[in-house]
C-alpha cells in the first residue's frame, strides 16, 4: 500500500521561493555590475568579484535562500558575459557552496576576522580553479599579475560588502518587526 | 525527521551532483566550440547585454566626471600641448599629401591593386574584458547590419580584433591580446614577417621572425595581409622590449580606453564561403565507355 503520510503533513505556507528569486536577481545584477566595472580603465581585465561576497555572506547567514540553482546560474551568467570557459566559474561557485554548506554553523559562530580569512582562501580556491582548468583546456598560462590584483581588490573590498550586507540585513529585520 | 524531509535532502543533493556534472560537462563542450553552443552563447548575449547597457550608465557616468574634473584641472597645459600638436600634424599633412601623390604615380608606373572597397560601421563597446581568462568586447553592432565572422574591428589607432560570434544586434570580439589571437604581421622598417600571439596580458610577443631580423625599440608592426583575413598596412603595435628570446610589443590601441570601435565590411579580404561551391573549382571529366581506368589530365590540362 502507498505511503500517504506526506498528504497529511503540515503544509508550508511561508515559502522562500519569492525571496529566493529576489537573491537570485540581486546576485545577477551584481555579476552584471561586475562586467560594467570592468570598463573603468583600473579594473581592466581585473574587476573585482562581487558576487562571491554576496554568494559567501548569503550562505553564512541565509543558506536556505540561495539554493544550488541560484548559484549555477550567477557563475554562468559571469561566464556568458566575461566569455571565460563555459561553466568555469559556475563549477568553481558550486564546488564552494558544497563546501560552504558543510562549515556554515562553524562560520556563523566566527569572529569577523576568522571570516575574512576564510574568504581569502575560497576566493584563492576559485581563481585557482578556473586558472587550472583555463591552463588545462587551452594548455597555456595567462598574465598572472591580473589575476592577483582581482583577488586583492575583491579582499579588500570584503570588509566594506560585509557591513553593507549586514547593515542591509539589519534593516529588512527591523522593517518586518515594524510590518 | 520527517520521511518528506528525507526525500527533499535526497532530491537536494541529487540536483546539487547533477548541476556539477551539467557545468562540468559544459567547459568541455565549451571548448569543443559546437554551433548549436555558440549560437545559445551570442543569443544569450544579445539578451543580456542591453541589460548591461543599462546597469553601466552610472558606472560611465562616474568615470565620465571623473575625467571631466581632469581636464578642467589640466585645461591649460592641454592647450598648449594641443597647439604644439597641431603645429606638428600640419607639416606632417604636407609630407603626405606629397606621399599620397608619389604613391598614386608609382602605383600608375607599376600597375599594383589598393584594396579600398571595406566600408566602416561604428559601433559602441558594451563591455571590456573583466577577468584574466579571456580579452574579448562585446560591441552593439551585429547581423542587421552586415557584420560576418571575421571583419576587423580598428580604431583611429589601430587594430583591436577581430569578430569571432555575431548575434542579431551584438557582436563579440577577440582582441589581440586574447591568447588565441594569431596575428600576422611585418616589421614596418624592415618588412620581415612574423606572428603576434597574444599573452592575456598588455603586451603581445612578437614569435617566428626569421633569425636575420633585427627588431628595433619602438619600431612599428603592421598587419602583414597574410592569411587574407585582414588587410594589409593596420598597425598593430610597436616594439616594446627586445629579450634574448622574446620579443614584447605593445598594442596600438589602448585598450583600457575602449570606446567606439569601427567594423570593416567588405573587401576582398574576410572569410567569405557564401559562393565557395565544388563546381567552380572541379570539373568532372566525361564519362566514356572505353576509358581505361588510370586515364585523367595531366598538369598541363591534356588527357593521358
Amino acid at each position: 500500500m502507498r505511503d500517504q503520510r506526506s498528504y497529511f503533513e503540515k503544509a508550508e505556507f511561508q515559502s522562500d521561493l519569492p525571496l529566493q528569486f529576489l537573491v537570485l536577481t540581486v546576485g545577477v545584477i551584481l555579476v552584471l555590475v561586475e562586467v560594467g566595472l570592468a570598463q573603468w580603465p583600473f579594473f581592466y581585465s581585473a574587476s573585482p568579484i562581487l558576487s562571491l561576497i554576496f554568494m559567501y555572506f548569503m550562505m553564512i547567514y541565509h543558506d536556505h535562500l540561495m539554493p544550488i540553482i541560484t548559484v549555477f546560474i550567477m557563475g554562468l551568467v559571469a561566464d556568458l558575459l566575461l566569455s571565460d570557459i563555459l561553466g568555469g566559474r559556475a563549477t568553481a561557485f558550486m564546488l564552494l557552496s558544497f563546501v560552504m554548506r558543510l562549515s556554515a554553523v562553524r562560520l556563523q559562530q566566527s569572529e569577523f576576522l576568522d571570516l575574512w580569512v576564510y574568504f581569502s582562501v575560497s576566493c584563492g580556491a576559485v581563481v585557482l580553479f578556473q586558472l587550472i582548468v583555463f591552463s588545462l583546456i587551452n594548455l597555456a598560462v595567462p598574465a598572472l599579475n591580473p589575476l592577483l590584483f582581482q583577488v586583492g581588490f575583491t579582499l579588500i573590498l570584503f570588509p566594506i560588502g560585509f557591513v553593507v550586507m549586514f547593515s542591509t540585513k539589519r534593516l529588512l529585520e527591523a522593517i518586518r518587526l515594524i510590518g | 525527521m520527517r520521511p518528506s524531509d528525507k526525500t527533499k535532502i535526497k532530491q537536494r543533493r541529487l540536483a546539487h551532483v547533477g548541476l556539477i556534472v551539467l557545468s562540468f560537462s559544459l567547459m568541455f563542450l565549451g571548448k569543443a566550440d559546437l554551433v548549436s553552443l555558440r549560437d545559445g552563447r551570442m543569443g544569450s548575449n544579445d539578451f543580456l547585454a542591453p541589460v548591461i547597457d543599462f546597469v553601466s550608465v552610472p558606472i560611465r557616468g562616474i568615470q565620465t566626471m571623473a575625467e571631466g574634473i581632469r581636464t578642467v584641472a589640466s585645461l591649460r597645459a592641454e592647450n598648449v600641448r594641443l597647439k604644439a600638436e597641431n603645429d606638428l600634424l600640419k607639416r606632417w599633412r604636407r609630407r603626405a599629401e606629397i606621399l599620397e601623390s608619389e604613391n598614386q604615380q608609382l602605383r600608375s608606373v607599376t600597375g599594383a591593386v589598393s584594396y579600398e572597397n571595406r566600408k566602416p560601421i561604428t559601433a559602441r563597446a558594451v563591455t571590456a574584458p573583466g577577468g584574466s581568462f579571456a580579452h574579448t568586447v562585446l560591441i552593439s553592432i551585429g547581423s542587421e547590419k552586415g557584420i560576418v565572422q571575421g571583419n576587423p574591428v580598428i580604431t583611429s589607432d589601430g587594430l583591436v580584433g577581430i569578430v569571432i560570434d555575431v548575434g542579431r544586434a551584438y557582436a563579440r570580439v577577440l582582441m589581440i591580446s586574447d591568447i588565441n589571437a594569431r596575428i600576422p604581421v611585418i616589421l614596418s622598417s624592415s618588412s620581415w614577417p612574423g606572428l603576434t600571439i597574444g599573452k592575456n596580458s598588455e603586451f603581445l610577443e612578437l614569435a617566428f621572425l626569421p633569425a636575420e631580423a633585427k627588431p628595433a625599440i619602438g619600431e612599428l608592426v603592421l598587419t602583414s595581409g597574410h592569411g587574407g583575413v585582414l588587410p594589409a598596412g593596420l598597425a598593430v603595435g610597436r616594439v616594446e622590449r627586445v629579450e634574448d628570446d622574446r620579443i614584447w610589443v605593445r598594442p596600438a590601441v589602448d585598450f583600457r580606453h575602449l570606446g567606439y570601435v569601427s567594423v570593416l565590411i567588405g573587401g576582398i579580404e574576410g572569410i567569405d564561403n557564401s559562393n565557395l561551391s565544388l563546381g567552380d573549382f572541379f570539373t568532372p571529366l566525361p564519362v566514356e565507355d572505353d576509358t581505361r581506368l588510370l586515364e585523367g589530365l595531366n598538369a598541363s590540362g591534356t588527357r593521358q
